[in-house]
């Protein structure tokens, strides 16, 4: 379980490889109720939505970054996860999933933590940016 | 050598994520990895606060803490320097319409400077409007390094830059705590004042680089 008194600002949390296959974003849409050929599984319907492919469904990049965030913080409990989409997440594309902790403050009896998160291509270009607040243990005792 | 970060966002813009003190906080850390950063000029989007007071946040930090304002234009988005009250007064900083030339002769009129912002930016920057017939013949200066940037924008202002004979200055545009100073302008000499700093502009000797630049190691991975 991971304690308040292990962060210091300016950790960095991964990074962790990820790639989105066509496969696991039809299989997060059946999962959401998005049955239907969509932007998110279908070439020919991207490319009529002037798309260059499919792409991943932004609460897809979310759930990824959450996981990301929930992993490293091992107990403790992710408060907030506010994001800006700055370009389309393509499929079958190796990226990067990468958090900075910012600030720390005690806060009601907990550790609040405040993570700068992105989800970025392998050259760092950066497709999705955001900001996290994690709940962690004052102490893991 | 002063470095400055030209251009960035706290939370009185209406996307940004850090607040001021986060910023000054966040440059002691990159001061602790052995990085130069000595100033940031807050550009808050389509306004200039000019009652706010950031000299005992700056104090604490030991950093130079300076106010400008990005404003929208029908040209891209300019980056102002030396706001001045008269200023406020003689143009709407609100007006994502203003005329960019406009903007450049009031601002030069009171004593301030309009900087052509991310001018490579896909849609948006002054270099689809200059393919498009716009004409800014008194075009001295120009952001040509933007943290914020996608694959090919830097690019293109830096093709501007050489096209024209432009001088060029550099801005993380940050709107997240970690982003900030990513890239920065270099002054020879220190200033203190947003006076200070468009004298600075105007005397030309100053130039874009990268945070990497600043220091002779690469950033130190804390992972954990």
């Amino acid at each position: 379980m991971r304690s308040f008194a292990d962060v210091h600002l300016g950790d960095t949390i991964g990074p962790v490889e990820h790639t989105f296959t066509t496969e696991g974003v039809r299989a997060f849409c059946t999962l959401w109720g998005q049955t239907g050929e969509s932007r998110f599984t279908s070439e020919e319907v991207a490319r009529r939505e002037g798309l260059p492919g499919p792409i991943v469904p932004g609460i897809m990049s979310m759930a990824v970054l959450s996981r990301l965030l929930t992993d490293w913080a091992d107990g403790g409990s992710l408060r907030l996860l506010d994001v800006i989409f700055r370009q389309p997440v393509p499929h079958h594309q190796p990226l990067r999933l990468v958090g900075t902790v910012t600030d720390l403050r005690p806060e009601g009896g907990q550790g609040v933590v405040e993570v700068d998160v992105f989800l970025e291509r392998a050259d760092g270009e950066r497709l999705v940016t955001g900001k996290a607040l994690l709940a962690v243990p004052l102490d893991a005792g | 050598m002063f470095l400055l970060d030209m251009h960035c966002h706290s939370v009185a813009s209406d996307d940004a994520r850090a607040t001021v003190e986060q910023y000054l906080r966040w440059i002691q850390v990159l001061r602790g990895r052995g990085y130069q950063v000595d100033s940031i000029v807050l550009t808050e989007h389509r306004r200039f606060d000019g009652a706010a007071d950031y000299t005992p946040l700056a104090r604490r930090y030991g950093v130079v803490v300076l106010k400008g304002s990005e404003v929208d234009t029908r040209w891209g988005h300019f980056l102002v320097y030396g706001v001045t009250d008269a200023l406020l007064r003689a143009v709407d900083f609100t007006d994502v319409q203003m005329d960019a030339r406009r903007l450049m002769e009031e601002a030069r009129r009171h004593g301030a400077m309009a900087i052509p912002a991310h001018p490579g930016r896909f849609g948006i920057g002054l270099v689809e409007f200059l393919a498009r017939g716009a004409e800014v013949p008194d075009l001295e200066i120009i952001e040509v390094l933007n943290g914020g940037s996608r694959r090919g924008e830097n690019e293109r202002a830096e093709a501007l830059l050489r096209e024209r004979h432009l001088k060029g200055i550099a801005g993380s545009d940050a709107h997240f705590v970690s982003t900030i100073a990513t890239c920065l302008t270099a002054f020879p000499h220190p200033i203190h004042s947003e006076g200070e700093l468009v004298e600075a502009l105007r005397a030309g000797e100053f130039r874009p680089l990268r945070l990497e630049e600043t220091a002779p190691t690469p950033l130190r991975n804390t992972t954990k």
